[in-house]
């Protein structure tokens, strides 16, 4: 029901936009900012990356809204820019990450030998560096199966990759993740 | 071995996904900054467009101008249009070359 109303709501919101109401895409904004931001998180930690990524979302969402076919709920055809910007800027930030260190994420998963639970932020920290290691593309298949719990259907969707290519990416991600474990774990 | 390391990978998954990242911080007035942003661009966008258009009858005199000099200078000037890019010794230089002068 409330997805049926959003979705009222939001083309209401979106012809508004388009006739150039500044307000209304403000409530727009407002009403998905959290999701968005959220969602984009999970890519880039640091506040000031992850504003600039967020702005560039719906700075697309602004000059593309002419273009939305009204076919499938806007939240939808917003995940898909959220998820294709944040993709951009991994494969823009691919080079600084490779040069990681991963001394720390040895010394961190030594500690966890006995079977302490681990605290979400340093598991965030861990994965962090492991991801470091990965593809862009093995990095976002990962994060959204994995952390984002999609399905390998709904990530086909948001990437626009097949689903075979996504269960293929996913699989690989996770077989290299698993190395770098094993590799800095068993020094 | 093998199975171990998924097992820690698995932890390490549900351990990230127990908590959502905190993005308050950047929730805050983000809108506001977005607004600015796009008015930025709106404004920069439109001294181009303002300025391209302003431009265009100032280069199309130019380019008559410069039509009509060009005739006016040279009416006797070759037919051949790459005549424009060679230069004059352009044959003496092939017989250099080949003659190995």
């Amino acid at each position: 029901m409330d997805v049926i109303n959003n979705g009222t709501a939001d083309d209401r919101l979106i012809e508004d936009i388009i006739t150039g109401n500044d307000a209304a895409f403000v409530q727009l904004v407002r009403r998905y900012k959290h999701k968005v931001l959220a969602l984009s998180a999970r890519f880039a930690r640091d506040t000031d990356k992850l504003n600039d990524i967020c702005q560039d979302v719906f700075i697309k969402v602004y000059e593309h809204l002419g273009k939305f076919r009204h076919d499938a709920p806007f939240e939808h055809w917003l995940a898909r820019i959220t998820i294709r910007t944040c993709y951009d800027a991994l494969r823009r930030r691919q080079k600084e990450k490779r040069n990681v260190p991963l001394d720390e994420l040895h010394y961190q998963l030594a500690d966890d030998t006995n079977g302490i639970n681990l605290a979400a932020e340093q598991a965030r920290n861990l994965l962090e560096l492991g991801f470091a290691r990965l593809r862009p593309d093995e990095r976002l298949v990962i994060t959204l199966l994995e952390l984002e719990e999609k399905s390998i259907r709904e990530v086909a969707a948001m990437t626009g990759w097949s689903e075979a290519n996504v269960k293929v990416r996913g699989f690989r991600a996770r077989q290299k993740l698993r190395r770098i474990l094993e590799r800095d774990h068993g020094r | 071995m093998e199975d171990e390391q998924s097992k820690l990978l698995d932890r390490l998954f549900l351990a990230a996904r127990a908590t959502k990242p905190d993005t308050a911080a950047v929730e805050e007035n983000f809108e506001t900054r977005l607004m600015a942003s796009i008015e930025e661009r709106r404004s920069s966008r439109a001294i181009w467009s303002f300025w391209a258009w302003r431009l265009v009858p100032l280069f199309s005199v130019f380019v008559i101008i410069v039509g009509i000099g060009n005739i006016v200078i040279d009416p006797d000037r070759s037919s051949d249009f790459s005549a424009l890019f060679t230069n004059s010794d352009e044959e003496y230089q092939t017989a250099t070359l080949l003659g190995g002068g």
